[in-house]
């Protein structure tokens, strides 16, 4: 807890400018953290378009053995569904291998060898669940709990309870990209948005095109030492406007633009990976600039050992309505390797025991077919990895019924989820709250328990 | 809420009037007592309740009475609080709540006066106070606390204040001189009548106003399209400008359809209840989706007019609040009658549903008449006897198939890089069916652009078709993820080929019919655009995932006889006013027959897969040939009279009817239908049908509306501006409050429910309201409240004042704030001299990031800034996208409008400093306002220093600011002198051309000295 805290600290005593920084003794308590953290930060492999859990983390060979059957009725009756609305369910079994890895011998996919080359880090979480169908509102409940807009997302949480360990970077970061073999859902901004909170809990956003962060170059013909001066100079005149009208709130866009001049070289170094040995980029598949999901793995890294709070990552491509086969097989080429270098990138840094790695979407895949060769959205059932920061690696936890539909055995809700998360961060989810129109508005909502099996 | 203890106490000692229960009596009472004698059963002692009169002035068992209005002596509870033995005296020690002698005092005095309760105050009554003022209730307030109100600021600053305020513009340097000269008792007035009259007041009233509404210009779910709505905001804007009654206002949003023989502005101001965001999600569920754009319109209207959360009760009745879900779900029901689907089709002809068109006489009558010519051109073809016999015989011997070209060369004009992959291998990912599909294979006459992406671009091809008699050249738009515009462009959200031209060594081939395999008009621009000879008009093809490549068709006037050793020449021009709208992938083709479309997903791939279609006719015809039974004559017929050149006049008319409909407005509409039923759904479920049903009702704590048959959203609208609802005008003046102080009266802008804030001053928000509900003339209440001495005074804090009420919630000054993000924008542009005046009209398109819309998609797409004036209007036009709203503004606080919003946050972070330093526009902004400096701005630099000044913050420069500004540019002097070429970079950044003959270095470092003024921390703080 000592460790975790003490970087903390020093920017309590700090200027509170900047982004961040922590929501002082407002929400924690002048104590601090609830409990001793396991994990002092995140990195969200975030799976846009909803991963089929049936060809990645959950084998289910009686759905093979039902393929082509009717669906029974009494799996879906009274269910919601998506794009099958009044079309006939037929079960469509698992289009992909699995096979078991590691000492553990987690069962997963042979499409993933190289997670599977690191099982014994991975717990597998079989029985996820969620409320929401369509995926910009399921990705709204999976990122802020809720599917009221306007609420903060997980990371702005985070970053508003914990603070950052950077003075040069915001404290939540968000990533982009995409592949091919599926299709390319929309990702609304609102879902890295501070809702209520103060903006600068908001993630950022970091490109692959353009700018790394938005206006974050200087502009043409303006070198950074010309930069630097007209900073100066500007911050001159704001301290003599302050001396003179008294006004102490100039202060705040004073360490602003220090801190903006700052981030100007950070952001550049940060994303300049050439220093990176061939043998890392060879580990993660990056080739820098290239804006890939393996890229971004290893910005991610960069990013953690910068301080970063709450790292998200989305690969974007998961919908597979049709083609779920071939296209399982294109998005396993382009995320296993990469999230499989991370954690071991991390184990060898001695990082991987202080950082929480999430990989999921924000739902699952019917066991019926969608046209022959497809799976619709489906939140009764799916799978989640996790690894590090606190996490018990070698197992997997929970079940869907026999036919992948249903978490069956120790269901796991967004808000459980969220719950065990903060419960690594050292946040008793119970107690971050914020007053909103009268209410304690928290991450969990109104429900949500810390999930103790999964823990280390 | 201790320091309003403080404020209630004091106020009892310094006034004489009588006690208020909400005042203070109530924040005593919430703090000491209600905890074991309030509302919670759990915790109560002795039985007693002091929250409710009936309860307090009954006598208990032992024969006590708590109160005995009137008499206090006689009174339980005076008798307990002065107390002097510590095991009778309450609050009792152990709650360590002790009540001051003066907080005593009040609870005596109270009891005296016959301890009247209150309810919540925002629920009562609006007490009415005649010969009151702002400025002597503001005193009257601050005398209590020993405060009083601080001198007038100094002309200049109350010039830019007001100005700001009032308009959102920083005062012109004329206007500062002419207001700092008129000495004359009268010249603030004028100067706000003056302000008061202007579009730019309308404009900044109005700017408010569409965070209220939520209004956007896109639908904010999914694809996150363009809807119509703007001339809903330029309702606003006119409504604003003529000062139309607030009450009128609400009438005409909420019910303006409904209104006897509604007006076409009356019905657009309705398009109010279609502000809501909406889904074309496939896969959606119906239900649940009606769910959430009902409950969008009950949260608006409550948060808008009525300051209430009614939103929370969507689940469970009110937490706090005297809400039910019934009211709920009642409210709900008077928008019951609005025609709508669970999924809004976001494109094609049923896009976004009932949509009315705006178009003027003229333009209607134009298009009935082309209608009716279309129609009998169409008629006149399709009735024609249609055979053709040899013709089937070319198409199944394959002779009219397009001969796919082998391009010898292709370049750009402006730098665009062009590689021809003939038969080299090339990689692709086209979306097919649905999924992204990656593969590398030969190009076989594929042509890709590459590396730099100019704006506007024309590409030049050559090709040597085999000998043959050749009829047209075909254009084939490659699609791949790799191109952001549609799959197709290059950028922008379409693609747009202004001109096809060919040659024939200088001779250039005439066209006379271009045609596509799109076809149609809600999908692309027509296709005679690309060789009508006009720049203004382009191919535009919004492709959207189909799995087709769009093909362009284009008839040459003449046969071209080739012998094989003729280079053809073609020139693909694309000079329209998107930006990067520039073809990303393309083949060329030629055919010796006639042509159709390929039917495959690509021209390489003409054949069926059955191998029967040969290529070079539509199916349809092909079967009308082959006499197959479900065959269409007509298509045959179509394809004929096409091939024998007599759709060409067809092709025009189609093309001008095109343009005439695209410039007729749209704007979303109200229709209404016959009511749905509305039922509550119990925690909000939309798949649980088993709550009761719900008519149209007010929330029951208001009583009940007295209507004839099923109450109607009109009776909604007149309840809510009625003369004894005492909600609307409370949190509308309260806005207002905010608007021209900072902070509202009562801080809590979208609730004044018992856990919003009570008024600091209650009696000033009541003068107000009720002046306001008498005349509900808006103009009129700003002009009271910023003629008043209170908002006049300087914001420059006394010790005193700063001490005693540090967030200055009690006046004694007024506030420093930062502008809201879209003045931010105005106040830069119009210093510079940039921005372009302009009132209503389609939303615009600033600079923006590439690549900043990315993670959107249906359709995939990027953005393209606008040209001209437009990049240059007030930020009030930006085209708001909800799910990406523009990166400046959202830096600078602006809300998505996802989502009614009546309280912007203000905040301060590194981001912003970015984006005022390094965003184009801002850059551009520095640049244009040095060229007008060192034009107008006199000789030296130090009065360059004051003209810039004056512009910017309405003062002249100090010496010292001079210094530091001399300093800054003599350094850049020097460096710009040494790097020539960086400072011809940076006057090259925006549209706006340079103007002054001033050396590139000199102007260079100009801009650097007014970016730093702009950056001015002062400059966007309103003081």
């Amino acid at each position: 807890m000592q460790e975790v805290n003490w970087k903390r600290r020093t920017f309590l005593t700090r200027s509170c400018a900047g982004f961040g920084l922590a929501a002082l003794g407002r929400l924690m308590g002048a104590s601090g953290l609830h409990h001793a953290a396991k994990a002092k930060r995140v990195i969200f492999l975030y799976q846009a378009g909803g991963p089929s859990h049936l060809e990645t983390f959950d084998s289910k060979p009686e759905l093979a053995r039902m393929h082509g059957k009717p669906m029974p009725e009494s799996f879906t009756k009274g269910q919601q569904i998506a794009q099958l609305q009044g079309k006939p369910l037929i079960c469509y079994g698992p289009q992909q291998k699995f096979k078991r890895f590691g000492k553990s011998g987690q069962e997963m996919c042979e499409l993933f060898p190289e997670m599977g080359s690191v099982a014994d880090e991975l717990c597998i979480v079989r029985s996820m669940w969620t409320e929401q169908i369509n995926h910009d509102p399921a990705h709204t409940i999976m990122n802020t709990g809720s599917i009221i807009t306007g609420r903060p997302s997980m990371g702005s949480w985070i970053t508003y309870g914990l603070g950052a360990e950077t003075e040069d970077l915001p404290g939540f970061v968000v990533m982009m990209s995409s592949g091919k073999g599926g299709q390319n859902q929309p990702v609304a901004m609102r879902q890295w948005s501070a809702g209520m909170l103060p903006s600068k809990y908001q993630g950022v956003k970091f490109n692959s095109v353009g700018d790394p962060v938005l206006y974050v170059q200087n502009p043409p013909g303006v070198s950074r030492d010309m930069q630097k001066d007209s900073i100066d100079a500007v911050n001159r005149l704001n301290q003599r406007q302050q001396a003179l009208i008294e006004d102490p709130e100039i202060q705040t866009p004073i360490a602003q633009y220090e801190m903006a001049f700052r981030m100007q070289a950070s952001v550049p170094e940060l994303v300049d990976m050439s220093k990176e040995p061939a043998s890392v980029l060879e580990m993660y598949g990056a080739k820098p600039g290239d804006g890939s999901f393996a890229s971004n793995c290893l910005l991610a890294r960069r990013l953690a050992e910068r301080g970063v709070r709450f790292i998200q990552l989305y690969h974007r491509d998961w919908d597979h309505h049709g083609g779920v086969k071939d296209g399982i097989a294109a998005k396993a080429q382009e995320v296993d390797r990469p999230t499989a270098a991370l954690i071991r990138d991390l184990k060898q840094r001695g990082m991987l025991d202080e950082t929480l790695i999430v990989w999921g979407g924000e739902f699952g895949r019917t066991p019926m077919s969608q046209g022959g060769d497809g799976r619709d959205h489906h939140i009764k059932g799916f799978s989640y990895v996790m690894a590090g920061g606190g996490i018990k690696g070698g197992i997997t936890y929970g079940a869907t019924d026999d036919l992948g539909y249903a978490a069956v055995e120790n269901p796991v809700s967004v808000h459980d989820f969220h719950a065990t998360m903060l419960h690594l961060l050292g946040v008793n989810h119970l107690r971050m709250t914020v007053k909103h129109q009268g209410l304690d508005v928290r991450l969990t909502g109104v429900s949500g328990e810390v999930v103790k099996p999964l823990l280390a | 809420m201790r320091y309003l203890l403080i404020l209630a106490l004091a106020s009892v000692v310094f006034a004489q009037r009588p006690v208020s229960f909400n005042r203070d009596i109530r924040p005593i009472m919430a703090d000491t007592c209600f905890r074991c004698h309030g509302p919670d059963a759990g915790t109560r002692m002795a039985n007693l309740r002091l929250d409710l009169r009936d309860e307090a002035t009954k006598a208990n068992r032992a024969g006590r009475t708590p109160i005995v209005p009137g008499k206090p002596e006689e009174s339980q509870i005076v008798a307990r609080v002065f107390h002097t033995n510590p095991a009778r005296v309450m609050p009792p020690p152990s709650a360590h709540k002790e009540l001051g002698e003066k907080q005593k005092e009040t609870i005596r005095r109270w009891v005296a006066e016959g301890a009247r309760y209150e309810g919540h105050w925002a629920y009562e009554p609006i007490r009415k106070q005649a010969g009151a003022s702002i400025d002597s209730l503001v005193e009257a307030r601050l005398k209590e606390e020993g405060l009083s109100l601080s001198a007038e600021a100094d002309k200049r600053t109350l010039l830019r204040r007001v100005t700001l305020d009032l308009t959102g513009l920083p005062p012109t340097a004329a206007e500062v001189n002419a207001f700092l000269a008129d000495t004359s008792a009268s010249a603030y007035e004028k100067t706000v009548d003056r302000l008061l009259s202007s579009q730019a007041h309308a404009e900044k009233m109005t700017m408010h106003w569409l965070d209220a509404v939520r209004y956007a210009d896109t639908s904010g779910f999914h694809g996150d399209n363009l809807y119509p709505s703007w001339p809903y905001r330029d309702y606003v804007l006119k409504s604003f400008l003529d000062n139309k009654r607030f009450d009128v206002f609400t009438r005409e949003q909420l019910a303006g359809d409904l209104l006897p023989n509604a007006t076409t502005e009356q019905k657009i101001a309705a398009a109010f209840n279609r502000l809501n965001r909406t889904s074309a999600e496939g896969g959606l569920q119906p239900k649940e989706y009606l769910a959430k754009y009902g409950a969008d319109r009950v949260r608006t209207v409550s948060a808008v007019w009525l300051g209430a959360t009614l939103g929370c009760a969507e689940c469970h009745d009110h937490k706090f609040d005297p809400l039910t879900s019934r009211d709920f779900y009642s409210m709900k029901a008077f928008f019951a009658d609005i025609k709508e689907t669970g999924l809004v089709p976001d494109r094609g002809a049923r896009a976004w549903g009932s949509v009315m068109r705006l178009g003027t006489e003229a333009q209607q009558g134009q298009l009935a008449q082309i209608d009716a010519r279309i129609a009998a051109l169409r008629q006149q073809i399709e009735n024609q006897q249609a055979a053709a016999p040899e013709l089937l015989k070319a198409y199944e011997a394959g002779e009219l198939a397009w001969k796919v070209q082998r391009p010898l060369t292709a370049a750009s004009r402006n730098g665009a890089a062009l590689k021809i992959y003939n038969e080299e291998e090339v990689d692709s990912m086209p979306y097919v069916g649905g999924i992204i599909r990656s593969f590398r294979g030969p190009g076989k006459g594929l042509i890709v652009a590459s590396g730099p992406n100019p704006d506007n671009e024309t590409y030049t091809i050559t090709i040597r078709p085999a000998a043959g008699r050749y009829t047209a050249l075909g254009l084939e738009v490659v699609q791949d993820e790799g191109n952001p515009g549609n799959g197709v462009a290059r950028g922008a959200d379409r693609l747009a080929v202004t001109e096809v031209e060919a040659y024939l060594g200088r001779k250039r081939l005439d066209f006379s019919l271009a045609t596509s395999n799109v076809a149609d008009p809600t999908w692309e621009q027509p296709a005679m655009s690309a060789i009508d000879g006009d720049s203004a008009t382009a191919w535009g093809v919004v492709t959207y995932g189909e799995n087709k490549n769009p093909f362009l068709a284009l008839r040459l006037r003449q046969p071209l006889v080739l012998t094989g050793q003729e280079t053809l020449r073609v020139e693909i021009r694309h000079d329209s006013v998107y930006r990067k709208a520039t073809i990303g992938r393309m083949r060329l083709a030629m055919s010796t027959g006639t042509y159709g479309w390929p039917e495959g997903t690509d021209i390489t791939e003409q054949r069926n897969k059955d191998g029967k279609n040969p290529g070079g006719l539509p199916v349809e015809v092909v079967k009308a040939l082959r006499g197959e039974k479900d065959a269409d004559a007509k298509a045959l017929a179509r394809y004929l009279a096409w091939m024998r050149g007599e759709t060409m006049e067809l092709a025009r008319h189609e093309q001008q009817r095109y343009y005439l409909e695209a410039a007729i407005p749209k704007v979303l509409l109200t229709e209404r239908v016959e009511p749905e039923t509305v039922r509550i759904l119990p925690r909000g479920n939309f798949l649980d049908e088993t709550g009761a049903v719900v008519e149209p009702a007010i929330p029951a704590r208001f009583g009940k509306l007295n209507t004839a048959g099923r109450a109607t959203r009109l009776d909604l609208a007149n309840w809510i501006v009625a003369q004894d609802n005492p909600l609307t005008p409370r949190v509308q003046v309260n806005r207002m409050w905010r608007m021209l102080f900072g902070v509202g009266l009562s801080k809590v802008l979208d609730d004044i429910g018992s856990q919003g804030e009570l008024p600091v001053n209650p009696d000033l928000l009541d003068y107000l309201a009720a002046e306001f509900q008498s005349d509900w003339d808006l103009r009129r209440l700003v002009k009271q409240i910023v003629m008043s001495r209170t908002y006049r005074q300087s914001s420059q804090a006394t010790k005193q004042a700063a001490e005693k009420d540090p967030d200055n919630r009690l006046l004694s000054h007024q506030s420093r704030t930062r502008v809201d993000a879209e003045v931010v924008h105005d106040i830069a542009l119009s210093a510079a001299g940039l921005l372009k005046p302009r009132f209503g009209g389609p939303s615009v398109r600033p600079y923006q990031p590439e690549g900043y819309l990315g993670a959107l998609n249906f359709p995939k797409r990027d953005y393209s800034a606008s040209r001209g004036a437009e990049l240059y209007a007030r930020g009030l036009y930006t085209q708001w996208q909800r799910t990406f709203l523009h990166p400046s503004l959202m830096t600078f606080d602006a809300p998505s409008r996802e989502e009614c919003t009546v309280n912007r946050v203000n905040s301060n972070t590194p981001l912003q400093a970015l984006v005022l330093l390094n965003d184009p526009i801002y850059v551009e902004a520095a640049r244009v306002f040095a060229q007008k400096m060192l034009a107008e701005g006199g000789k030296t630099i130090e009065e360059q220093i004051d003209w810039a000044y004056l512009r910017t913050v309405a003062r002249p420069a100090t010496a010292e600011e001079k210094a530091i500004l001399k300093e800054l540019h003599g350094k850049n002097l020097a460096r710009f002198r040494a790097d020539a070429k960086a400072a011809r970079q940076l006057l090259t950044v925006g549209d706006a051309p340079l103007t002054v003959k001033a050396k590139p270095e000199e102007l260079a470092a100009a801009a650097t000295v007014t970016r730093a003024i702009l950056n001015l921390h002062e400059a966007i703080t309103r003081n």
